[in-house]
């Protein structure tokens, strides 16, 4: 346990440090930046100006040699300042951070409270009516992307039915309590579950099947015990493998998933200030948000690990230890 | 009582989603836009959302008004030269130019108390002259070669170029110096230190009618009266500055509710205001306002197929630009024939006009050599296709669509014309500012009135290598007439001078046809039944400007 | 799929599996949909010669037509025919949605194959590698790519100066990033069968490291790569819309179904059923390839031939 621990560990500290690279590199790499954009749109700014505010920005370095001040400088435990904002990194990015987690956790969980009945349901009857409306139920909910599922939701729930507000964060202006501000979670949360439901779903109806047919599961079944019983007490564990692994990737994935709700809704959260960020060459926030969601990658597939050697026995640290 | 008053709105809207409250509590105005600025102080950052904010808490010292006029907000009168006030002038070095004389208005306070004084101008002049700063607007510091504090309200600038607008000096903001002084002490750290964007709810950094009381970033910015304010009281208790990015989204939240109006400077795109107006035009004020954008096609002059004036001219008779202007726009956005707006007062009506003519184009066509029609395309004598290439921002649906109608009308007159556009920071950032271009592309300039186009129509401000890129004229657009032009009309400030210099170059410009000018944007303004006193200026200073006499009913 | 062409199905086998398939009836009519559904797609220029209607003409006269005669749809916001657009659109969104989706499927199978059996160093450096590509932020990536001169990279100027480069570009950048979960699920899927006693068995015989993957272990893992790319190729066809939504899709004037949705967004009080259109082909495609896949999932088991 402790060795894989260890390497998981470093694994982890090298992952990051060429992502770090790869995304310095990537941001850099992007032709034109706000500085040129800035000059294009208004007649009265001169290109010395725009030089001088690139020095300014030191976006006339080699780009290696911006990342080797970057590094130091945050090895250091200074991220610096957003350019944008002109506020230190942290200020800006942990707000957003905890609007995320409130969303994206609250989103993740109603998918797969639902989705897994949904997909044990389905699979235990195959091709039967209700396996067909329930895969109908959720194909329809990937069919619409989340710019339109959105407006529809708001067109119906706020305009029409005037019940829910149309977007923000809480009451205009601040203040309200915990209850104040759930109301405005309704219609993102909606919009992000109805979007995860459907592979959700598919994936807990597949792995379900597939594990009803395993050899033992058979035997249960011969062995004359009820359906129940087979379905809770073998087949769920071994259908949870593959599911575990869809939600540890989705865990990551859900930094930028939700940049298209965030912006429908005006929520503030991760994903539209890593699109805003990375287009505003703002290296400092981009590079510090994307370290988060490639962090928080690595630590959702760390659990996953957890969890397969938890749920299937075959599966032990000893072998996880050799990777 | 400020305060308690706070907690009562609130309770109200928490409610909120009952339409019917937000519109009987009228002492508050929520004002919904699609950007949120990228910072808040007035020299740093350069932003529409921003300049409509600064409109409500800070007042430049000039600024064009509703009519076009240069008025003083600031200042308590227009310096003149009958008045003496602008004066001859040289730098120690012989160059000429111009003493003006200003007063700031007597009774203008910060919203902490401090007087407005010299001091202030001062030190916006010493740190806007510092380049590690990073102000915006350097080249505005770098002509004010020095200014001369007389008292604590009167000072002298001493412009080092002698121009023909000397008094406007609209966008110098001046900013505190009782506050900001501190954070200016190193320079290069200003941009992370100053006050604006540290502690925007500040109140001594306003003295506008309102002040920013509280700030959510990326949501919302909420503004009180600031009770400093020397005019005329403002009538909302509290007014909320929404950004709604999507504008479908804006649109729905001012249909359900929880925005009170959607501000034209920031707002939804015409057709959807269009389509808004059909359907909610009696619970609404819609107001159309042209305004000073310019959107037009550059044409690269270094292809070989638009350096013919023949072809240029010939493009611009086969696009139907009243159409578009019909049918698109319902006629809100008047075609253009040269880069000066009608409204403007040095705009001439009698130009060369191209008018929609596909015959024509044929004729001119064919005068060019291209007269060889081979599956519907034109080709010339050494077989070569007529086809250029047009580009504009992607994403940006409503250029899309302009830019797949011209693609049409060219079919018509035998152009084949290929679409390939760019994110906005790849087309301005490198494809434009290095004319990377081959044939057209689709843009917009946004200015102020009388704006001499220096840089974008001069022959010295072509882009190139050798002088990194510097200027704006995109099409390498040559004409010493042109030039000429430009240089008059800057210094030759007499009333006979300018008409003429102004007549030149626009005349210049439609015979030429360095560029084909499509149509001047407007912009759409929603407002509430109950709103009035809200005048759109169509330039770059917003209507939030004269927020004092906005009023609900 | 592609990786079980490697050694050949006995004839046995394969009429039992489409003995198998086309016992599964939705699967079967999801499968003859689709094939209408490209047909149609492909066929788009000979239907619209014979209609007598030309689907790029803007004709701003006859904006947002409703279904008549001439329009069978109506027309769209540049007076189009939404009908011959829907159709070329399909040609656009059906290659998108497939060929990124497959090309994603083989990269993510091997890899996954390789680190699930291998273990060891390999799987840890795949898989490490894994989570840097799920990290990776896809939208500098396309912008990035955006600005590539295509010319001096080695690209025939043909496609680099056709209308559809975009169309390359998203496929390619599709591909690259979206092998991730199904490398994941395989390698776990070969996690769990790799100590089975048919794999060892097979390892005490001699089997070849390659053999055995592929005709021990890949069928054993076919379900989660199946469900995974036919769910792809839905979420695919979407993300080029969302693409569209961000400046970043395929450009105008070729239509996707995608991008006509994306311009329908603003029209959605004006015109809805030009977001209704586009929204339908989406949705029926996307439930047409689940089913395939279900179909292809039963019959492919190769336990399921021992019920």
């Amino acid at each position: 346990m402790l060795t894989f621990l260890a390497r998981r560990l470093l694994g982890t500290v090298i992952v990051l440090a060429v992502m770090s690279f790869v995304i310095f590199l990537l941001i850099g790499l992007m032709p034109g930046d706000p500085i040129d954009i800035m000059i294009a749109s208004n007649p009265d700014l001169t290109t010395a100006d725009g030089e001088r505010l690139k020095r300014l920005h030191g976006l006339d370095l080699p780009i290696t040699e911006r990342y080797w001040n970057w590094l130091t400088a945050a090895l250091g435990g200074d991220l610096g300042y957003s350019r944008t904002f002109n506020r230190p990194v942290l200020d800006i990015l942990l707000p957003r951070l905890g609007n995320t987690i409130i969303l994206l956790g609250i989103a993740s969980l109603t998918a797969i409270a639902i989705a897994l009945p949904l997909g044990f349901a389905a699979a235990v009857n195959p091709h039967s009516l209700t396996d067909n409306g329930i895969n109908m139920f959720c194909f329809a909910g990937i069919s619409v992307p989340a710019f339109w599922l959105a407006i529809l939701l708001i067109l119906l729930f706020a305009v029409t039915l005037g019940v829910l507000p149309a977007g923000g964060m809480g009451p205009v202006g601040g203040g309200g309590g915990f209850f104040d501000r759930l109301e405005f979670l309704v219609l993102p949360v909606l919009t992000l579950t109805i979007a995860s439901l459907a592979g959700y779903t598919r994936f807990a109806r597949a792995s379900m099947m597939e594990a009803m047919r395993q050899d033992y599961v058979r035997t249960a079944y011969a062995k004359g015990l009820s359906v129940r019983n087979v379905v809770v007490g073998h087949a769920m564990r071994n259908a949870l493998l593959p599911l575990v692994t869809v939600v540890a990737l989705d865990f990551g994935a859900l930094f930028s998933g939700a940049l298209i709700t965030e912006t429908m809704f005006g929520y503030l959260g991760m994903g539209k200030l890593m699109f805003d960020s990375i287009l505003a060459n703002d290296f400092n926030l981009a590079l510090v948000g994307l370290l988060f969601a490639t962090l928080l990658v690595l630590v959702g597939n760390f659990l996953a690990d957890i969890a397969y050697a938890a749920i299937d026995p075959r599966i032990s640290f000893k072998s996880l230890a050799d990777q | 009582m400020l305060k308690w008053g706070k907690y009562v709105a609130v309770a109200t809207l928490v409610v909120m989603f009952i339409p019917a409250t937000a519109k009987a509590a009228k002492d508050e105005l929520i004002i919904g836009i699609s950007q949120f600025p990228t910072g808040f102080h007035p020299n740093l950052s350069s932003h529409v959302a921003l300049s409509l904010i600064h409109g409500m808490t800070r007042r430049s010292f000039t600024v064009y008004d509703a009519d076009w006029k240069l008025i003083c907000l600031l200042c308590a009168e227009l310096p003149t030269r009958s008045d003496g006030t602008i004066r001859d002038w040289q730098t120690e070095d012989g160059t000429p130019g111009l003493e003006v004389d200003y007063a700031i208005r007597d009774d203008a306070v910060w919203g902490d108390g401090t007087p407005v004084t010299t001091k202030d101008v001062l030190f916006t002049w010493q740190v806007g002259r510092v380049p590690e700063a990073g102000i915006n607007n350097q080249e505005l510091y770098r002509r004010m070669e020095n200014i001369v504090a007389l008292d604590d309200k009167r000072f002298t600038i001493q412009w080092n170029k002698r121009t023909c607008d000397a008094e406007a000096i609209n966008d110098f903001e001046i900013v505190p110096a009782h506050l900001e002084a501190t954070a200016a002490e190193d320079p290069a750290q200003y941009r992370s230190r100053n006050i604006y964007d540290s502690e925007p709810t500040n109140a001594g950094l306003y003295f506008g009618p309102y002040r920013i009381s509280r700030v959510e970033p990326g949501a919302s910015v909420t503004l009180e009266p600031n009770p400093t304010w020397w005019g005329q009281k403002p009538q909302f208790k509290r007014i909320v500055v929404r950004t709604i990015e999507n504008t479908a989204a804006l649109e729905a939240n001012l249909l359900s509710g929880e925005i009170d109006y959607i501000a034209g400077e920031d707002g939804i795109s015409l057709d959807q205001a269009l389509t808004f107006q059909k359907r909610h035009g009696d619970e609404y004020n819609v107001v159309f306002k042209p305004g000073l954008f310019y959107e037009h096609i550059d044409l690269n002059l270094d292809n070989s197929i638009l350096s013919d004036l023949r072809v240029r001219q010939a493009l611009l008779h086969a696009i139907d630009r009243e159409a578009m202007s019909e049918r698109l726009f319902e006629g809100k956005q008047p075609v253009a024939h040269t880069s000066i707006h009608p409204l403007d007062s040095v705009h001439v009506g009698e130009v060369r006009k191209y008018a929609f003519d596909t015959k024509r184009a044929g004729e001119l066509l064919d005068e060019a050599g291209w007269t060889d029609i081979r599956g519907g395309v034109r080709h010339n004598a050494a077989g070569e296709p007529l086809r250029l290439e047009i580009m504009t921002t992607s994403g940006n649906r409503v250029r899309e669509l302009v830019e797949q109608v011209i693609q049409s009308n060219l079919r018509d007159a035998g152009v084949d014309l290929r679409i390939r556009n760019e994110p906005a920071r790849v087309y301005f950032g490198r494809t434009l500012r290095q004319r990377e271009y081959t044939g057209l592309a689709m843009f917009a300039w946004f200015s102020s009135p009388q704006n001499v186009p220096r840089t974008t129509l001069h022959s010295t401000m072509i882009p190139t290598a050798e002088n990194s890129w510097s200027g704006q004229n995109y099409t390498g657009y040559v004409s010493p007439a042109m030039d000429e032009a430009i240089d008059k009309v800057e210094v030759e400030c007499g009333a006979a001078e300018q008409a003429k210099w102004w007549r030149t170059i626009q005349t210049e410009y439609a015979e030429n046809l360095p560029v084909l000018p499509l149509y001047f944007r407007a912009n759409a303004f929603i407002m509430p039944k109950w709103l009035s006193g809200v005048t759109p200026t169509g330039h770059q200073y917003p209507s939030t400007l004269w927020i004092e006499n906005w009023t609900a009913q | 799929m592609t990786s079980l062409a490697d050694h050949p199905i006995d004839v046995a086998e394969r009429q039992l599996f489409w003995r198998r398939f086309r016992e599964h009836r939705l699967a079967l009519f999801s499968g003859v949909l689709l094939v209408i559904i490209a047909m149609l797609a492909l066929l788009a220029p000979l239907i619209e010669s014979a209609m007598g209607i030309d689907a790029t003409r803007v004709d701003l006269f006859n904006q947002y037509a409703l279904p008549n005669a001439t329009h069978w749809l109506g027309t769209d916001e540049a007076g189009r025919d939404v009908f011959l657009r829907l159709l070329y659109g399909g040609r656009i969104s059906l290659l998108v949605g497939l060929v990124a989706a497959f090309a994603a499927a083989i990269i993510g199978t091997t890899i996954g194959l390789l680190a699930g059996y291998y273990g060891g160093r390999l799987d840890a450096m795949l898989m490490r590698t894994t989570d840097g590509v799920i990290a990776l932020p896809i939208l500098p990536l396309l912008i990035v790519l955006a600005a590539v001169d295509l010319n001096k990279v080695g690209v025939p100027t043909a496609i680099a100066e056709s209308e559809i480069v975009s169309l390359y570009r998203m496929m390619f950048i599709i591909a690259i990033v979206g092998w991730t979960t199904v490398a994941r699920l395989v390698r776990s899927a070969t996690l769990s069968v790799r100590s089975r006693e048919f794999v060892r068995a097979a390892e005490a015989m001699g089997a070849r490291p390659w053999r055995i993957m592929a005709r021990h272990i890949l069928p054993n893992v076919v379900s989660p790569i199946i469900v995974a790319t036919t769910l792809s190729i839905g979420s695919i066809i979407l993300l080029e819309s969302v693409l569209s939504f961000l400046g970043l899709g395929i450009q105008p004037p070729t239509p996707s179904w995608g991008n006509m949705l994306t311009n329908a967004q603003e029209l959605i009080t004006r015109a809805p059923q030009l977001a209704v259109y586009p929204g339908l082909m989406i949705f029926v495609t996307v439930i047409a390839f689940n089913f395939l896949g279900d179909g292809l999932q039963d019959a492919l088991d190769p336990r399921a031939s021992r019920r």
